[in-house]
């Protein structure tokens, strides 16, 4: 639509601003229409036509992440044999990962002493590997099994429970 | 309606509250710096527990939005609403009891926040005896500017009027509903609210602030004294009513798209997104009355340090205005939520809109408080280069940085699927470069108004050549 400027003759009642009264912009309002339509057709095909939820969403995702990278045997932990190539291997992790709460020589700090005779979330190997794998959110420690992976729990699980049974 | 007395305005109440713009934007952007560096190299709190980064960034938001831009604010509104109306304000005495409150608050926000006293929400910080002094301060400022109304000259209530009420009014309703809380001691409290309810009600609050704070009054700004610096008319009165409905109407139901995939119920989070992207044409509105109303003026605008500071700060606005929409659409909220990129499309809000919109104003204002040019009229452009080219160093970082992050965070090893980067330090280390980038950024736009306040200290202590306003009269038509 054409601007035709013309004045509102407001001018001496606006401290001398005077204002055009032009039209709104063709494309302005197509925008404004646009952005209003597309809110009503993305909430309707939301939560209407997909019935999906952030819930769904999240379910699936993982469902197709385990297709893709599950699938990897069940480890009986109980058989696990505790190698020094296992203990060996978890020295890094350990130290990369969990000396900031626990300390370099294991007696704790922010976290819980682990060469002490006490064991909160119990002392064998396999408990070990579950507390690590699932954390203690509560208190503060993280979910370590998706960050550091099952092979790298079991490695410095390993070193934790040594480390452990050498003090005790 | 007319009388024959001359109106006599009050000046001195413009003045003052001009001084502290100056005053706290120093402030407040000094100790963003001081932030920056703690980012990119944290031994500058040095050790400390009074300036760590936790304590100094609830002070330096409190002290850009309530005290830099809102003291730019109410300059305007008592500079503007005097002559729109023709009146001067009801009560002189409210004017000076709101600006004496409104600074003492302040001031007590720079002592609590860094004693740790805080409600631990975002925009709202400060405790609950200074959320009493907030509401009382604000109740007297608004019996006097609707005192003012109703005493009014002039019939006609001019859009800038509108914008400054849509502020006046919603303000206190955030402020008030947000801190609803059962006082423990005399410095700690708990809100009303638990949870979920809490958080939704924080953002109701928090993106309210950016809208009824930091938008609609400086939009009454922008529409005051964008058309008095280019002496031209506004583009488009009907386009400055419908986006102001739209404007008002929207925004309130913005605020869920800070809490995209939390516990918040997935319609609600729905609500808050497609509310935001249904403002970009009411914000946009805004924009292209402010750039359209410069038409014919161009020339101008090459010459009159004034008039680039409001192209600049308009167009940022505009900008801001897309960019949030966008950021509040679910997936690219997945990417960019909890990182840099929030930071800087904050910045580019606060320095590009409200910082701009507030030098361009001072700058015209100075010579007709006061009566003379400014001391120093060669820094006024210079002032303007510092900033832009600050604010687009700090936002380039900040997108650099956001889109950094947000994709090193969800990055996953294709053959483990596990995630790529398991120390959140490498991610942190990985920004070192943006940030000290931001850093740099920053501290051009603070060289800036150290040279306005300067500036202005000089002008007002009286080395400038004389000034006199220019005739009133608008050139009408083409």
């Amino acid at each position: 639509m054409a601007d035709e400027n013309i004045i509102m003759g407001h001018a001496e009642d606006n401290d001398g601003i005077e204002e055009y009264d032009n039209s709104l912009p063709d494309w302005w309002l197509a925008l404004f229409f646009a952005c209003i339509i597309w809110g009503g057709i993305y909430a309707v095909m939301y939560h209407g036509y997909q019935q999906t939820s952030q819930e769904k969403l999240y379910l699936a995702e993982v469902a197709a992440a385990e297709e893709q990278w599950g699938g990897a045997a069940e480890v009986d932990l109980a058989a696990v044999e505790i190698t020094p190539e296992l203990i060996a291997a978890g020295e890094p992790i350990f130290t990369q990962n969990c000396v900031a709460c626990h300390a370099a020589d294991l007696t704790g700090g922010v976290g819980p002493n682990l060469v002490d005779e006490e064991w909160i979330h119990g002392g064998e190997y396999a408990d070990i590997v579950k507390t690590v794998t699932d954390g203690v959110p509560a208190k503060g420690m993280l979910t370590w099994g998706p960050i550091l992976g099952d092979e790298k729990v079991r490695q410095v699980s390993a070193y934790v429970y040594s480390k452990s049974h050498q003090a005790n | 309606m007319s009388s024959n007395q001359p109106v006599v305005y009050d000046d001195a109440i413009v003045k003052k509250f001009l001084g502290a713009t100056l005053l706290w934007g120093v402030v407040g952007m000094l100790v963003g710096v001081i932030l920056a560096l703690q980012l990119a190299w944290w031994p500058a709190n040095g050790d400390i527990p009074y300036i760590t980064f936790g304590r100094l960034r609830p002070l330096h938001t409190n002290a850009v939005i309530f005290a830099f831009a809102g003291n730019a604010v109410f300059t305007a509104i008592y500079w503007s609403m005097q002559r729109l109306l023709k009146v001067r304000m009801w009560s002189d005495g409210l004017s000076n009891f709101h600006f004496w409150g409104w600074q003492a608050i302040i001031v007590s926000a720079a002592v609590t926040l860094p004693l740790g006293l805080t409600q631990a929400k975002e925009y709202a910080e400060l405790i609950w005896p200074i959320d009493i002094a907030i509401a009382v301060v604000w109740v007297a400022f608004a019996i006097n500017f609707f005192g003012t109304i109703h005493i009014r000259k002039i019939k006609h209530l001019y859009v800038a009027i509108w914008f400054y009420m849509s502020f006046v009014l919603t303000v206190p309703i955030l402020h008030i509903v947000n801190n609803l809380s059962v006082p423990a001691t005399l410095t700690r409290s708990y809100p009303i609210y638990t949870g979920m309810t809490d958080a939704l009600v924080q953002w109701w609050y928090g993106h309210n602030a950016v809208a009824f704070f930091l938008t609609t009054p400086f939009l009454g700004l922008m529409y005051y004294f964008l058309p008095k610096a280019a002496e031209r008319p506004v583009y488009s009165y009907r386009l400055s009513i419908i986006h102001f409905w739209a404007l008002v109407c929207l925004y309130i139901w913005a605020g869920p798209h800070h809490l995209l995939y939390s516990a918040l119920p997935d319609w609600a989070q729905t609500a808050g997104m497609v509310f935001s992207v249904m403002l970009i044409a009411p914000s946009w509105g805004g924009m292209l009355n402010g750039l359209l109303t410069l038409r014919g003026a161009w020339d101008r605008v090459r010459q009159d340090p004034i008039l680039k500071f409001y192209v600049v700060g308009v167009s940022f606005y505009g900008m801001s205005t897309f960019e949030g929409p966008m950021m509040s659409i679910r997936a690219v909220n997945g990417l960019a939520h909890y990182t840099n990129w929030v930071v800087g499309h904050v910045h580019s809000g606060a320095l590009g809109w409200n910082g701009m919109m507030t030098f361009g104003m001072i700058y015209w204002l100075v010579p007709r408080l006061w009566g003379r040019k400014m001391a120093k009229e060669s820094w006024v452009g210079l002032h303007f280069w510092l900033a832009t080219v600050g604010i687009i160093f700090y936002i380039i970082a900040m997108w650099a940085a956001g889109v950094t992050e947000g994709l090193m965070l969800r990055a996953i090893d294709p053959d483990s699927g596990l995630l790529l980067y398991t120390n959140f330090l490498d991610v942190v280390h990985t920004l070192d470069p943006f940030y000290w980038m931001r850093f740099g950024g920053g501290l051009m736009f603070l060289t800036g108004i150290l040279m306005m306040f300067v500036n202005v200290f000089l002008t007002v202590r009286g080395s400038g050549e004389p000034f006199s306003a220019p005739a009133a009269a608008v050139p009408a038509a083409k």
